[in-house]
């Protein structure tokens, strides 16, 4: 019988326990025979190499910059991993450089967060996610106090007393966010208007200097979620374009549908299908997506950065 | 919807088979603008299109059609087929409207073993005036094509010159069709032309919501006459997730030897399939 998931939060303070910690974790994996998955930054990646010595060659590293581009890609990167393997537990380690990480990013990192707890629940995993208490400021320390079950410390586990109900935490991110008066705003009520839109938001993304292969790829994000809004939704079906600070955003909203499930489109569909991929998709090619109901309607926020914040 | 119920200038692309339109032109210039509309946006639709008409102005709407449709390679594959007014209907199709009606019949049949989704019919309606006796002979004849055209699903536009006319009988004319087919073309979001050799499809433009259905049948009728296919993304500017779910559908449903090949695939495209993990065993990649 397989063991329920269990998704652990470690709070370390320099490379030395850091690789004592995750090292630790991995190890005890490894002497029972689980697989050892890892995505982290570079540095993370030397350390943990070097605390393993030989038996890193039994563990799979992706980089970070990899593993969590877009963000979303970590449940991909995870559910393949877990699928090559099915019946041999797998312990995963899960960081990214929270830093560099946008406003919008970071809302859409704690869903991830909170979100895995219900996604994987079944899985056959022990994740365990590393937070860099030495450097990290409180406000995304806080992210990992209330996502994880199980608190890791010199070697033991214990339960997390401020773990928080993921259900309660999405619905608490699922806010709509209006689109602000200066918005560029088309009306795509009809399918014929959906190219129309692809035009604007290559018009608009240009003109605020974004690369053209990264328009594209909101482009085509824009496409499946109109279409959502087209086949799910109530018209009238509006596309407002705007910046918002670091991202510059692509807001679908449709006036009908009544509370959308917050873990649609976390996992691509499970078959191959005619339909169910377009909000799976905008997390692959968007930054950030922000999805909301409210008594206006379905609000579907795409964000990609603005020059200045690209990396 | 009853004969004439309707004024309003129909949707050449998303035409329902078997509507029955009209248009009356004052000169040859608006008649080949008109003929060319009509037969544009059909081939872009990927049915077959027949034109009846004479020579020469066959080459003065093959001048005019929008070079998104690639006029030359639709006659060579077959999309495009002009014929005479004898040819089409026989001699005297006035004294057997049944014999018509089964010219009717042969040419959809004929279209679909070719590989084409539907027929559409421009018919210059000169060649048949002298033929008429009486007005009653032109209601009759349009009363019948109306209902077979119907049946069979065969959307058609009878192209008569405004001159020849009455009033009144331009009237009862406009009141035996569907509609009155526009002058001024639009460019569709999306060709999809049938080529011939190598057997397949070629598409031109974008492809998405409003579209995909389009492509999703004419796939299919090209599919039902042979299932080794050949599909030309060269121009494909776009596809979302849905048409490459389709493409994978129908190669998923052909039958043991059947292969679906695109043909210079976008690093776009390619991105899109490997994302979506919507490759299949039939569905292949040549650069």
């Amino acid at each position: 019988m397989t063991l329920p998931a269990t998704h652990i939060s470690t709070f370390y303070n320099g490379a030395q326990q850091y690789a004592a910690e995750v090292g630790g974790f991995l190890r005890e994996g490894l002497e029972c025979g689980h697989r050892g998955l890892v995505m982290a930054p570079t540095q993370r990646v030397d350390q943990l190499r070097a605390a393993l010595g030989r038996d890193a060659d039994d563990v799979t590293f992706v980089e970070d910059s990899i593993a969590y581009a877009p963000q979303w890609n970590v449940y991909r990167v995870l559910q393949d991993f877990a699928a090559t393997s099915p019946h041999v537990r797998s312990r995963v380690v899960a960081e990214q450089v929270l830093t560099r990480r946008t406003p919008a990013e970071l809302v859409d990192y704690r869903r991830l967060e909170a979100a895995i707890n219900v996604v994987f629940a079944e899985a056959d995993v022990d994740l365990l996610c590393p937070y860099d208490a030495g450097s990290l400021a409180p406000h995304l320390l806080e992210i990992g106090v209330h996502t994880h079950g199980v608190v890791r410390a010199d070697g033991g586990l214990t339960p997390n007393g401020r773990f928080d109900d993921p259900f309660d935490m999405l619905a608490g991110l699922a806010t709509v966010v209006p689109p602000p008066a200066h918005a560029m705003t088309i009306d795509c009520s009809s399918p014929a208007d959906v190219a129309d839109a692809r035009r604007l938001v290559h018009a608009r993304g240009a003109e605020v200097g974004i690369a053209s292969s990264v328009v594209d790829d909101m482009a085509l994000a824009v496409t499946e979620v109109l279409t959502n809004a087209l086949l799910h939704g109530e018209p009238p079906v509006f596309l407002h374009v705007y910046e918002d600070g670091a991202t510059w955003v692509c807001h679908v909203m449709d006036t009908g549908r009544g509370l959308l499930d917050p873990f649609v489109g976390l996992l691509p569909p499970s078959e191959p299908s005619d339909h169910g991929y377009g909000l799976w998709l905008a997390r692959q090619l968007c930054a950030a997506v922000d999805v909301g109901t409210n008594r206006s309607g379905t609000h579907v926020r795409l964000h990609t950065r603005t020059p200045a914040r690209r990396a | 919807m009853s004969p004439g119920s309707s004024r309003s200038a129909p949707t050449l692309g998303s035409l329902e088979p078997g509507t029955h339109l009209c248009a009356f032109h004052q000169d040859q210039g608006q008649l080949t603008r008109i003929a060319a509309t009509f037969i544009g946006q059909g081939l872009a639709a990927g049915d077959r299109l027949l034109y009846v008409t004479t020579d020469e102005q066959a080459e003065a709407v093959l001048q005019a059609l929008p070079a998104h449709v690639l006029p030359r390679d639709a006659l060579a594959a077959g999309q495009l087929v002009v014929s005479s007014f004898a040819d089409a209907y026989g001699p005297r199709p006035l004294d057997d409207l049944g014999t018509a009606a089964d010219g009717f019949r042969s040419a959809a049949e004929e279209s679909r073993k070719q590989g084409f989704p539907g027929l559409r019919v421009a018919a210059q309606m000169e060649a048949l005036a002298p033929l008429f006796g009486s007005a009653e002979d032109v209601i009759r004849w349009e009363r019948m094509a109306t209902g077979c055209k119907r049946e069979i699903g065969v959307s058609s536009v009878c192209l008569y010159d405004a001159d020849s006319l009455d009033d009144e009988l331009a009237a009862l004319l406009v009141d035996e069709h569907a509609g009155v087919a526009p002058e001024v073309d639009e460019t569709p979001l999306a060709s999809f032309l049938a080529v011939h050799e190598p057997w397949g499809l070629r598409i031109l433009g974008e492809v998405d919501i409003s579209n995909r259905d389009i492509l999703h049948r004419t796939l299919l009728s090209r599919a039902a006459v042979q299932p080794q296919m050949h599909l030309d993304l060269e121009g494909l500017r776009f596809a979302d997730v849905g048409t490459i779910a389709r493409l994978r559908a129908v190669a998923a449903s052909l039958p043991d030897g059947g292969w679906l090949t695109l043909h210079h695939v976008s690093a776009a495209i390619q991105r899109l399939l490997s994302i979506s993990g919507l490759g299949h065993e039939r569905l292949r990649l040549e650069p």
